[in-house]
């Protein structure tokens, strides 16, 4: 029995799915036909997903080089009435921040969706930014599923509401919807296509101060249609209990907590609930249903008081006396889960707790000291590790020129690489986010004198590299930026990307040179090189960073990853390197100091090479004082 | 009917937690049983500490397993296993692999590694029953040293406490692995599978 494909135009069977998988087939069941997306934790696999039923489907889609330019992709297809939608991380929504202010004026004309998966507890992310802020701002409706069938559902009916409302819609995933699992009905894929066609119409599409005025009020009515209209939809549900004291209102994934903390305090029925699934705008008639029954309100939602504050606005403007908790009992920081609404549940009732949560946290804060740190590293044969080595050396030597206490500074940014901050590297000063690398670099060369030396990947540099490079010529900032071209976006899972020669679903096309572009930048010290070649690269750096202007090094090599991928399926076979024992010293751990390799190893005293995990990089070999490290 | 079932499977990145838990949702699904499941990926193949949850049950909702309610924690490797005791309650049923997999930070000196003695003794004040294997082992004599992650799966079903059927699980191992490769993977689970039975007699 074969298992059935995402894709599968099976309606009303039963499937095990990612939350994004379900967000991916939600579009597909709406007939979406333009997709596109930049690469990012916890969204990658919407876009993933809809690349390989690109052809099938007829779906355009693609990577884009950052989410400002996917948003725009999707816009454009919008106004030209086909469906379409964007998807990001929640930081990615920031770069699309421009286009989706002024998106809301210009509305919808097919149905436009942005997804914006948000990362509570910032589990692959620099921040735990909250985007129903965003969307407030830009008049946006948020959609926000409570489960992953409700992704798919929720993605598939935002396409139709889009055009219903003639307004774009937000789709607010969070990390455990998105990589959340669960058993998916799913629903019928719409098979229609329709051509794209562009109506010149400078009414709504050309803004200037005049359209602005124009179109602002018209955002605004479509706006106040869509707020009377979320009463009615499935995705907000009253429930109330007869002659109940205490009412919750859950926004989201919080809804299942929810429903879980209330069947372990046994209070079913004891409580009435609002199920939230359009936080913005709130379903005013519902909540004041709710105000108005109880006596006490805990609004139930992960991250900002979002829903907290606009129902305490809606309870003063109808001065219903009622007292609102919500993030007085609800943390304000991270995920939430079913333990933190009961705990507030037992805070808000008589209820006793269903287990002795003291005892618990007692058992994990004892054993905890004997826990050893696992933090993400460098895979083995990363070339990252080689490029910051060579950096950090470099760099550390021509440091004393400036003076003996002087230190090299390293702005980092968004990637694999940001893992070089760890021990033993260490070559990671900031990490803010893409891009920021070089723009912090620009501002460090004007206050401190010191070697500054960026660096950032490939996928990086393309996103949000090349206007702060061309400050940097521009103003003049003496800096050296290391590109780390390893011809992937690693980290989020290989996408390809403007550099690789292949897009979203396959395609040959045009590679783009990093180099050529540093050049065209008007960077007078550009060069290429091979950070397995630890010598030369060093050397190189020691040269750009001793160059009077700004700099450019291009280190180039293939993800470890990817190449043992791609040697596999070549029938190569990766020849590791071991330790020879009567050369190793056993004692100047070199190899583990500098490098930090997770395939060095130390047993029984001996240092040895896992020859399972080497991948015959050679980086130990050049590092090794005492030439003990050998290739079979 | 089956109200919740909560299994918990730790590990490290690249020994395949993923999958275990893709499988077992699968085949609950073939099953006709609810399941909610959830796991951090992004850093997981990067050799961080990794952990996936998945529930089974018509009472299940959240992605995530509430304090103390863990019914199966399958752990790859010891000190993942240590790292979610809170979890655990006495009656949770705690399979774990004795290969240690020591993080680097170790060798640097920035952190430590426990013995195994404590490891187990910190376990079995919560848990009443820790079924122990050396996974790497049965892997190596199913024929390939990646499959421990079938024969800790193989040893989470030989408890007979999870609320699959073998048959389901054993198709979807079946469907899920190239023709190639199935055999020596249900061999691996087989393995696990006996062990786990062995050490309960």
């Amino acid at each position: 029995m074969k298992e059935l494909a995402i894709s599968a135009d099976a309606p009303g069977e039963k499937l095990f799915m990612l939350g994004n998988e379900a967000i991916a087939r939600g579009a597909m069941e709406a007939g979406v036909q333009v997709a596109a997306a930049y690469p990012g934790t916890p969204s990658s696999e919407i876009l993933e997903n809809l690349a390989r039923v690109a052809p099938k489907f007829s779906i355009y889609v693609e990577w884009s080089t950052n989410e400002k330019v996917a948003f725009e992709v999707a816009l454009a297809a919008s106004i030209c009435g086909v469906r379409a939608m964007a998807s990001m991380k929640h930081v990615g929504v920031n770069v699309a921040h421009d286009p989706l202010m002024t998106a809301s004026y210009i509305g919808a004309k097919g149905g436009l969706v942005l997804l914006s998966a948000d990362d509570p507890w910032a589990w692959s992310s620099q921040n735990e930014q909250d985007n129903r802020y965003i969307a407030e701002q830009g008049y946006i409706p948020i959609l926000e599923p409570s489960s992953v069938q409700e992704a798919k559902d929720m993605m598939a009916d935002a396409f139709r509401l889009s055009e219903e409302f003639k307004h774009l819609f937000m789709v607010r995933s969070v990390t455990r919807i998105s990589h959340g699992r669960s058993d998916v009905v799913l629903g019928e894929i719409a098979k229609k296509r329709r051509k794209g066609a562009f109506a010149k119409d400078r009414s709504w599409l050309v803004y200037t101060p005049v359209e602005a005025r124009r179109n602002r009020p018209l955002m605004i009515e479509r706006f106040e249609r869509i707020r009377r209209a979320v009463n009615t939809l499935p995705y907000n549900q009253l429930k109330l209990a007869d002659g109940a004291r205490l009412g919750i209102i859950a926004c989201g994934l919080s809804y299942s907590y929810t429903l879980e903390a209330i069947k372990w305090l046994e209070l079913d029925d004891k409580i009435s609930v609002l199920k939230i699934g359009t936080p913005h705008p709130l379903p005013q008639e519902l909540v004041k249903r709710l105000l108005k029954s109880v006596d006490e309100i805990l609004v139930v939602e992960e991250l900002e008081p979002f829903v907290e504050n606009h129902v305490k606005a809606i309870a003063g403007e109808a001065n219903i006396p009622v007292r609102i908790h919500g993030k007085d009992l609800i943390p304000l920081i991270g995920e939430l889960s079913t333990r933190k609404v009961t705990e507030a549940i037992i805070r808000l009732t008589s209820a006793k707790p269903p287990v002795n949560f003291s005892e618990q946290d007692r058992l994990g804060e004892e054993s905890a000291p004997l826990l050893p740190w696992r933090p993400p590293t460098l895979c083995p044969g990363c070339a990252h590790r080689a490029s910051l080595y060579a950096i950090k050396s470099a760099a550390q030597k021509v440091a004393r020129d400036y003076g003996k206490d002087t230190e090299p500074i390293y702005p980092g940014d968004i990637g694999c690489y940001t893992l070089g901050y760890l021990p033993p590297l260490e070559a990671v000063d900031t990490t803010i986010c893409m891009g920021a690398s070089i723009g912090i670099a620009n501002g460090l060369a004007h206050v401190v004198e010191a070697p500054i030396i960026a660096h950032l990947g490939d996928s990086t540099f393309f996103h949000a590299g090349i206007p702060p490079l061309i400050n940097a010529v521009y103003n003049k900032a003496n800096i050296t930026v290391a590109i780390l071209d390893n011809s992937a976006t690693a980290m989020t899972g290989f996408q390809p990307h403007p550099g690789t020669g292949h897009t979203a679903t396959g395609e040959e096309t045009t590679p783009i040179k990093a180099e050529d572009i540093a050049r065209a930048c008007g960077v007078k010290f550009v060069e290429v090189i091979d950070p397995f070649d630890l010598k030369k690269a060093a050397d190189t750096v020691e040269r750009a960073i001793r160059f009077d202007g700004p700099s450019v090094i291009v280190f180039r090599r293939l993800c470890a990853i990817m190449e043992q991928r791609e040697k596999k399926q070549r029938g190569e076979k990766t020849v590791p390197y071991y330790i020879d024992q009567e050369k190793c010293s056993a004692k100047c751990d070199a190899c583990i100091k500098l490098l930090g390799c997770p395939a060095i190893m130390r047993e029984n005293g001996k240092t040895t090479i896992d020859s399972s995990l080497c991948t015959g990089c050679g980086i130990c070999a050049q590092v090794c004082p005492y030439n003990a490290i050998l290739q079979e | 009917m089956l109200k919740e079932f909560n299994v918990l499977i730790t590990g490290v990145g690249g020994q395949g937690v993923i999958l275990m838990s893709e499988l077992l949702g699968k085949a609950a699904v073939r099953d006709d049983l609810k399941v909610r499941g959830s796991e951090v990926l992004g850093m997981a193949v990067r050799g961080g500490s990794v952990s996936s949850t998945i529930r089974i049950g018509s009472e299940v909702y959240g992605p995530l397993i509430p304090t103390g309610k863990c019914h199966l924690l399958i752990g790859m490797e010891p000190a993942e296993a240590l790292r979610h005791i809170a979890c655990l309650s006495p009656s949770s049923l705690v399979v774990l692999n004795l290969r240690k997999i020591v993080p680097f930070t170790v060798l640097l000196g920035k952190s430590k590694y426990p013995s195994l003695d404590e490891i187990m003794e910190k376990l079995s004040t919560v848990s009443s029953q820790v079924i122990r294997l050396d996974a790497a082992q049965l892997a190596e004599e199913a024929g390939s040293p990646i499959t421990a992650n079938m024969v800790m799966l193989g040893a989470a079903f030989g408890t007979g406490q999870i609320p699959i059927k073998l048959e389901t699980l054993k198709a979807v191992l079946q469907a899920h692995f190239p023709t190639k490769l199935a055999p020596v993977n249900i061999k691996a689970f087989d393995l696990g599978y006996h062990a786990c039975q062995q050490s309960l007699k």
